[in-house]
C-alpha cells in the first residue's frame, strides 16, 4: 500500500474537514491513531530491529523516531429498515517529524477542540453562582 | 479491559506501557458522535418507566438524544496490554490532546518536557538510571538514557495492576 502521507498542514486541513462533515451528518465517528514510525519513509526496512540478548532493543534509539497519525471515518453501507446511508472510508495519515511534535500536538488541540464540540459543555449554571459567592466572599 | 475514571491515571500508566513498548504501542482516539439505535432508546424507556412509572418517560434525561464521547486507548499488542479512558466533557479535550503529546514524546524517544512534569520526571528517574546501570554491567548495553529501566519496572508494576483486576 503505497500511500502518500500528507504533510502536517494537510493533514490539519483534512482533520477539520472530516469532524465538520461528522458534525453536519449529526453522528459518526472519527478515528485518530499515532504510532511510532519505525521504518524509512519507503517502508522497506525498519530503523530499529529486535535485538535477541536484549529486551530493551527498542528503548534507547540512537536518534528520535518520527511518528505516524492516521485518522479515518467510520465506513458505512446502507442498510434496508433504516435511514443509514452509505458513506466510503476516507482515511488519511502525516508524519510528524519529532522536532515539530509540540509544534504539531498544539495545532492538534485545537483542531480537536474546534471540531469535537457535540460534546458535553461545562455546566454553566453552577459556575455562576460560584463566581458569585467569590465575588461576595473577595468584597 | 475497564476504563481508567481519571485521565491522570491513564496518561501515567500509558506512559509507563510506552516508556517499556515505545515501538509496538499505538494509541487510538475515537470521537464518536453517535444516535442511539432504535432498539436502545427503547430498552432504556423501558427501564426508566419500569423505575418510576408515576413519572412520565419524557423526563429530564432524554435517551434519544446525542451521545458525543472521546475514547482513548493505548495498545500494545505484543503484550496484548489496552488501557483506556472514556469522557464526553468538551473541557477535557484540550488536556487530553496535550497529554497525547506527551505520550508522543516518549513514542519520538524524545527526553520528557521538563516543564510539563518536573516532579514526575525527578521521582521515577532516579531509581531507573541505577537499574540501568546495573543492566548495562549483565546485558552490554551500550548506552543508557534512564529511559529503558523506567519501562522496565513499569512493565511489572502494570502487570500487577493486571492481575489484581
Amino acid at each position: 500500500m503505497a500511500r502518500e502521507h500528507l504533510s502536517n498542514d494537510e493533514f490539519f486541513t483534512n482533520l477539520s474537514g472530516l469532524l465538520e462533515a461528522n458534525r453536519k451528518k449529526g453522528h459518526g465517528s472519527v478515528f485518530l491513531t499515532q504510532k511510532r514510525l519505525n521504518f524509512s519513509l519507503d517502508f522497506s526496512t525498519p530503523v530499529l530491529t529486535k535485538v535477541a540478548d536484549d529486551p530493551l532493543w527498542d528503548t534507547h534509539p540512537e536518534n528520535p523516531l518520527p511518528l505516524i497519525v492516521r485518522a479515518s471515518n467510520s465506513k458505512s453501507t446502507k442498510r434496508d429498515g433504516s435511514d443509514r446511508k452509505a458513506e466510503a472510508k476516507v482515511k488519511f495519515s502525516t508524519v510528524v517529524q519529532p522536532d515539530a511534535i509540540d509544534r504539531f500536538f498544539a495545532r492538534y488541540a485545537e483542531v480537536c477542540k474546534a471540531g469535537m464540540s457535540a460534546m458535553k459543555k461545562r455546566d454553566r449554571t453552577k459556575k455562576k453562582k460560584d463566581k458569585r459567592k467569590k465575588v461576595k466572599a473577595g468584597v | 479491559m475497564p476504563y481508567f475514571t481519571t485521565s491522570a491515571e491513564w496518561l501515567e500508566q500509558s506512559s509507563l506501557l510506552l516508556k517499556a513498548r515505545p515501538t509496538t504501542t499505538k494509541i487510538t482516539s475515537k470521537y464518536s458522535f453517535l444516535a442511539p439505535s432504535s432498539t436502545k432508546i427503547a430498552k432504556q424507556r423501558a427501564r426508566l418507566a419500569a423505575k418510576a412509572p408515576t413519572i412520565s418517560s419524557s423526563s429530564t434525561h432524554d435517551p434519544a438524544s446525542l451521545k458525543a464521547t472521546l475514547t482513548l486507548k493505548t495498545y500494545d499488542p505484543e503484550s496484548g496490554t489496552c488501557l483506556k479512558y472514556q469522557t464526553d466533557k468538551a473541557a477535557e479535550v484540550g488536556r487530553l490532546v496535550g497529554s497525547l503529546g506527551k505520550l508522543g514524546r516518549h513514542m519520538a524517544a524524545l527526553p520528557e518536557d521538563l516543564s510539563a512534569s518536573v516532579e514526575q520526571g525527578s521521582g521515577t528517574n532516579t531509581p531507573a538510571v541505577e537499574s540501568g546501570v546495573s543492566r548495562e554491567g549483565k546485558g552490554g548495553l551500550v548506552e543508557v538514557k534512564g529511559v529503558p529501566a523506567v519501562g522496565a519496572g513499569g512493565g511489572a508494576k502494570k502487570k500487577k495492576k493486571k492481575g489484581k483486576k
